[in-house]
């Protein structure tokens, strides 16, 4: 019996609770929400903010055409996978200060695991053969090399500076990082993280492709690059990754430097965290898509491995020195 | 639940497409200026995609110039089923003041099956909004009879309308409903 | 004469069968059922003398030393020719073997059109014997013979296509750098003659580390550029992309996975064991910074390159990089992480190279700027490509990502430990070089693989089903490997990692207990315990069940709702409906080339790529200066050093 109730309780974690039903709603709302706000700083009335949900429900609708030139098989499923993988990260994010399945990855597991929704979406559009894909996967893959470093950079200090505390030296553990801070108060508070947080507030825009640094997806441009020959559902399912995206990088960073503001409560957690993300969504990703144009390629990538990196550095450097 | 859910959605959520053939730019600032802050047609759910694999709604200007004919109606061919059809201005539906010239080749009716033409030499954005708006219903409609089909049996839903025969080129009325400025 | 059958005797059986074999590929003649008979034969029985030694060895933790003709030290010194095998030994000779089965396998069907091929099987075996032999010896000079016997015999594969274009000169420039590479071990092991009187590799270890003088480090440094060239690592890396380019695939698979290794080997063997000189920091700093630089230099060359080939190629020495700089660090983690990163990287790259070969042998051509759109002519290659470029590109759960994970904290720890900040750079290049990885394989993948077919592939077929089937044992290696990290941790690279740092059993295991201490007095080497933490944690097994139930449900939706309601081409539907789109235009073969995908990257960095471009000179006198100059610099290096 007790085997049946803990794998319904996993199932449970997986499918509704922190996992797949979570991510949606919550990826959902706040892509809905972002586009109201943009709407409302360009003095626009904007759609509702169901909006994204009646999106993706009509692309389910529709028809999927299959080009000739496609492979069929990657082209359908790679979405998925992408979903999938993108899903399962959520799972291993705190919420706020508690972790819910701990124990399988780390800092650097993450750093990986946030390439395979980008790669299945690379695959996907390599696949479907419009040459519109071919440019869209080349700048993609060029905007996750431009956010690689500033996160590396960020990921490290964190880690010493958890490690320090701790006095393992260095901690890439999730959970270890959520306790540490349930236990000592936010990471932000500490004279060395403010940089890094606020690199990883400027990273989050560039990792989900977001207004200014959207030059993959051109959509006046190269027609969405990647997704330039998808229809129907795995179109839908390729926007629902996106908004989960956005809301995984901000919970992301909610549990790596807010840590400390939980009340226990895993729903009440989970409220709180969303209303950070919301906050922060706001203020990092609708107001600089508003007030900002498009990115070239080059110009993201110096703008990465330069200015932000440099703020991230200055954070390995002061966690190094123990600050 | 989630049919209706889907049908529902299919009216709130049209993402258009627009395809200029040859038109004098006119209509295009126009289709623009819906989307501007001061009509701000996202407000409907409307939204530009950028390939026609996106889009619900077809919007077509110009007056299919021979050149731009098996471009436009190859684009619109790309268009994922349900769609709507909507021509703006009078170019498309007649060839307005370029008719009987050797290279127009308007009406679009003649080719493919329009369900909204917004007449007008330019139309203002309150009537291509109008004209959007009622495409949405059709779009709506579109998806009912497809889950219809679907339910008598016609396991790929109804016969796609893009293959109908090609009149002769005179007897060819303006079809789908009128929006008068 | 103890019985033959015992497993003592198994090492030099494994090298025996080889050499053995290779007479008899040339005995069977122009018999091609006999001659592929001898040739799979040699290399299975080798493979399997070696696996019988993972229990005595690895699990026991037994070290074998076997003189030839039982021949024993006399009078304290070792005349006769010894075989050693310890842990580390056993550990390259696997992969090794492993390799070398493979490669066999595909052999068999890949070089089915070619003329010649018992010369072909012959330097194979050669080849094979020659680098089992180097790892297995526990004699310098047997280990030169063995380097000379694998490099002449990899030089007369490389141009083993001697039509094909580059391939003499490719064959040429390695035959002139790898002979100055062989001439640099031959002087040292004379100086290292003159100076201990000995070659036997336990003697030498108790001698050297208590008597450094200026013709012992001098020797050192000659050993190391020595290794270094069979390694392939900076500088001499441009001769490992002219030389995969012009082998075989099946000889690209063993110049990558098992030349490179010896040279790694023979580096391990030096530092740690001949002159224990890696307690030291400048030490440890040499091979650091040598393994970042050729890990951080080759990837970008490998970024630049529009030939599958060569493009594997820069990918090898990276790779290597990250083993040097695991090894370098000398910790139990760096160990056994670099050796798990040796492991993974035959095997990937095994993978990718066998799958260049297939496509090469099936359109004629490795140029990404040809090539485009094979996933549906070559489907099953496809799988076992994607499978291969996400090992290498560090994705998880392959094996690549185990083993870079374990780089990754061990370099951290040791920056952390011993406070000093080069080893953090060492972490951040090996980060960036695995996102360069990725970005690289990427730009493969889409311009063969994927995109659209060009006219004149149409007609593509799949490649056999033994070159399949040989593909099909490396991915499947690469991804046990990643699934079950604790497992070979457990049973392979941490035995391994114990030997190294276990010199006093290596030394007295060859020349009787006590020997160490009796010779080297208080400087005898301790044995260490290999004992680490992880700072951080990561289950595939857990993490895998995760993503097959999410994908299992989202699946269900997707197929409840319309998800397989696809249309597709199958009758002649509207006109062009099932087009690319295209802007309207008629859809033609349009494929986005792979010479400069990533020109975003490469144009922040272009006057680094125009000075990369313009040092590789491809010049053969360039390369040998940067031999000479680098022998000069290692040799000022160590001197200061040591």
């Amino acid at each position: 019996m007790a085997i049946v109730y803990s794998s319904l309780v996993y199932l449970g974690y997986i499918l509704i609770f922190p996992g797949f039903l979570f991510c949606f709603v919550a990826g959902m709302l706040i892509t809905g929400i972002d586009r109201k706000i943009v709407a409302k700083m360009q003095k626009r009335v904007g759609p509702p903010i169901l909006q994204p949900m009646y999106d993706f429900f009509k692309l389910m609708g529709k028809e999927t055409i299959i080009p000739a030139a496609a492979n069929k098989t990657v082209f359908l499923a790679a979405p998925i996978v992408g979903l999938a993988a993108m899903v399962v990260i959520q799972l291993f994010i705190p919420v706020i200060s508690t972790p819910i399945l701990y124990g399988t990855a780390d800092l650097i597991v993450i750093l990986y695991l946030l390439l395979i929704p980008a790669l299945a979406e690379i695959y996907g559009g390599s696949a479907s053969g419009s040459p519109y894909a071919g440019v869209g996967l080349s700048r993609e893959m060029v905007t996750i090399i431009a956010c690689e470093l500033p996160l590396v950079l960020i990921f490290l200090s964190v880690a010493k500076t958890v490690g320090n505390a701790m006095g393992t030296g260095l901690c890439f553990s999730l959970s270890d990082i959520a306790a540490y801070q349930a236990a000592n108060g936010s990471l932000m508070l500490k004279a060395s993280m403010i940089p890094a947080a606020i690199a990883m507030l400027l990273v989050i825009p560039g990792e989900t492709g977001n207004h200014p640094f959207d030059a993959a997806e051109a959509e006046t441009e190269i027609c969405e690059g990647m997704l330039a020959e998808y229809s129907g559902a795995p179109l839908g399912i390729y926007k629902l990754t996106h908004a989960i995206k956005t809301f995984t990088l901000t919970a992301l960073f909610v549990a790596l430097f807010l840590g400390g503001i939980g009340t226990g409560i895993v729903l009440l957690d989970a409220l709180i965290e969303f209303a950070i993300c919301v906050v922060l969504t706001i203020i990092f990703i609708s107001l600089v898509h508003a007030v900002t144009a498009r990115l070239k390629i080059e110009q993201l990538f110096k703008y990465y491995w330069t200015a932000v990196s440099t703020i991230a550095l200055i954070s390995l450097v002061l966690a190094w020195f123990g600050m | 639940m989630f049919k209706n859910l889907i049908t529902e959605s299919t009216a709130k959520s049209p993402w258009l497409f627009h395809i200029n053939s040859g038109s004098c730019n006119g209509c295009d600032i126009e289709l623009v200026a819906v989307l501007t802050p001061r009509y701000d047609a996202e407000r409907f759910g409307f939204k530009l995609a950028g390939s026609p694999r996106h889009a619900d709604i077809v919007v077509v200007s110009g007056p299919l110039t021979q050149q731009s004919l098996p471009r436009t109606l190859r684009a619109i061919s790309q268009v994922p089923e349900p769609r709507c059809i909507v021509t703006i201005g009078s170019c498309p539906q007649s060839g307005n003041v370029f008719k009987g010239s050797y290279s127009v080749m308007a009406p679009l009716s003649k080719y493919v099956h329009v369900d909204v033409a917004v007449a007008g030499c330019t139309p203002k954005p309150e009537a291509i909004m109008d004209g959007l708006v009622q495409a949405t219903e059709i779009l709506k409609e579109k998806r009912k009879a497809w889950l219809e089909a679907k339910k008598n049996g016609l396991k790929d839903g109804p016969k796609a309308e893009t293959e109908q025969e090609v009149p002769a080129a005179e007897d060819v009325p303006a079809s789908g409903e009128e929006v008068q400025q | 004469m103890t019985n033959l059958l015992s497993y003592t005797h198994f090492p030099v059986y494994s090298i025996m069968v080889l050499f053995l074999g290779a007479f008899l590929v040339v005995i069977a003649g122009k018999s091609k059922a006999l001659r592929h008979i001898f040739a799979i034969c040699a290399v299975t029985a080798s493979l399997a003398c070696l696996i019988a030694l993972i229990k005595p060895v690895m699990i026991d933790g037994e070290v074998i030393a076997y003189w030839m003709g039982a021949r024993e030290p006399a009078g304290g010194y070792a005349i006769g020719i010894a075989l050693e095998v310890d842990a580390l030994s056993l550990f390259f000779g696997l992969l090794i073997a492993t390799a070398v089965f493979v490669s066999c396998c595909y052999s068999i069907t890949y070089m089915r059109f070619d003329e010649n091929v018992s010369q072909y099987y012959t330097l194979f075996l050669m080849l094979s014997g020659g680098v089992i032999g180097l790892v297995l010896s526990g004699d310098l000079f047997n280990m030169f013979i063995m380097v000379e016997i694998l490099t002449f015999a990899a030089v007369a594969l490389t141009a083993f296509r001697n039509k094909a274009h580059g391939a003499l000169e490719a064959a040429f420039k390695y035959l002139v750098v790898g002979c100055i590479g062989s001439t640099c071990i031959l002087a040292g092991t004379i100086m290292l003659y003159a100076q201990a009187r000995t070659l036997n590799f336990a003697q030498l270890s108790a001698f050297i580390p208590g008597n450094f003088n200026t013709s012992t480090i001098i020797a050192f440094a000659l050993l190391y550029i020595g290794f270094s060239t069979k390694a392939f690592i900076v500088p001499f890396h441009p001769l490992a992309a002219d030389a995969h380019g012009a082998a075989p695939a099946s000889i690209s698979v063993l110049i990558s996975g098992v030349l490179t290794k010896s040279g790694i080997y023979g580096i391990i063997r030096l530092t740690y064991f001949l002159f224990q000189s890696m307690a030291l920091g400048k030490m440890q700093f040499l091979l650091v910074f040598i393994g970042s630089v050729s890990m951080f230099v080759c990837v970008t060359m490998a970024l630049a390159q529009h030939d599958f080939k060569r493009l594997l190629a820069f990918h090898s020495i990276s790779q290597i990089g990250y083993v040097l700089t695991a090894c370098g660090l000398c910790t139990a983690l760096g160990i056994s992480a670099g050796l798990y990163h040796a492991m993974n990287h035959t095997l990937f790259k095994g993978l990718l190279f066998l799958a260049a070969g297939a496509v090469l042998q099936q359109t004629g051509t490795t140029d990404l700027n040809k090539l485009g759109g094979l996933s549906k002519r070559m489907p099953h290659t496809t799988v076992l490509f994607l499978i291969g470029a996400f090992s290498i590109s560090g994705i998880p759960p392959f094996n690549g990502f185990a083993s870079k994970w374990m780089v990754y904290q061990a370099t951290y720890q040791k920056a952390v430990e011993s406070g000093n900040i080069g080893f953090l750079f060492a972490t951040i290049i090996a980060l960036i070089t695995s996102v360069l990885t990725l970005a690289s394989f990427v730009k493969v993948s889409q311009s063969v693989f994927f995109g659209q077919l060009p006219e004149e592939y149409k007609d593509v077929k799949e490649v056999p089903f033994g070159m399949r089937f040989a593909m099909g044992i490396f991915a499947v290696l690469c991804i046990v490997t990643g699934l079950f990290r604790e497992l070979v941790t457990h049973y392979l690279t941490e035995p391994a990692a114990r030997a190294v740092f276990d010199v006093g059993k290596y030394i007295n295991s060859m020349l009787g207990d006590g020997y160490a201490s009796a010779v080297m007095g208080a400087n005898a080497p301790v044995r260490t315990e290999v004992v680490f933490d992880m700072a951080g944690t990561w289950q595939p097994i857990h993490w895998l069940l995760l993503l097959c139930i999410l994908l299992l449900a989202i699946t269900l939706v997707a197929l409840l709702g319309r998800y397989d309601t696809v249309s597709e081409n199958k009758a002649a539907l509207a006109e062009g409906k099932f087009d690319i789109f295209f802007g309207g235009e008629k859809s033609v073969p349009s494929q986005v080339g792979g010479g400069d995908l990533f020109w975003g990257f490469k144009h922040n960095w272009r006057h680094y790529f125009s000075f990369m471009h313009d040092l590789h000179s491809g010049i053969v006198n360039d390369y040998a200066l940067w031999a000479v100059v680098a022998l000069a610099l290692a040799m000022l290096y160590m001197l200061i050093v040591l």
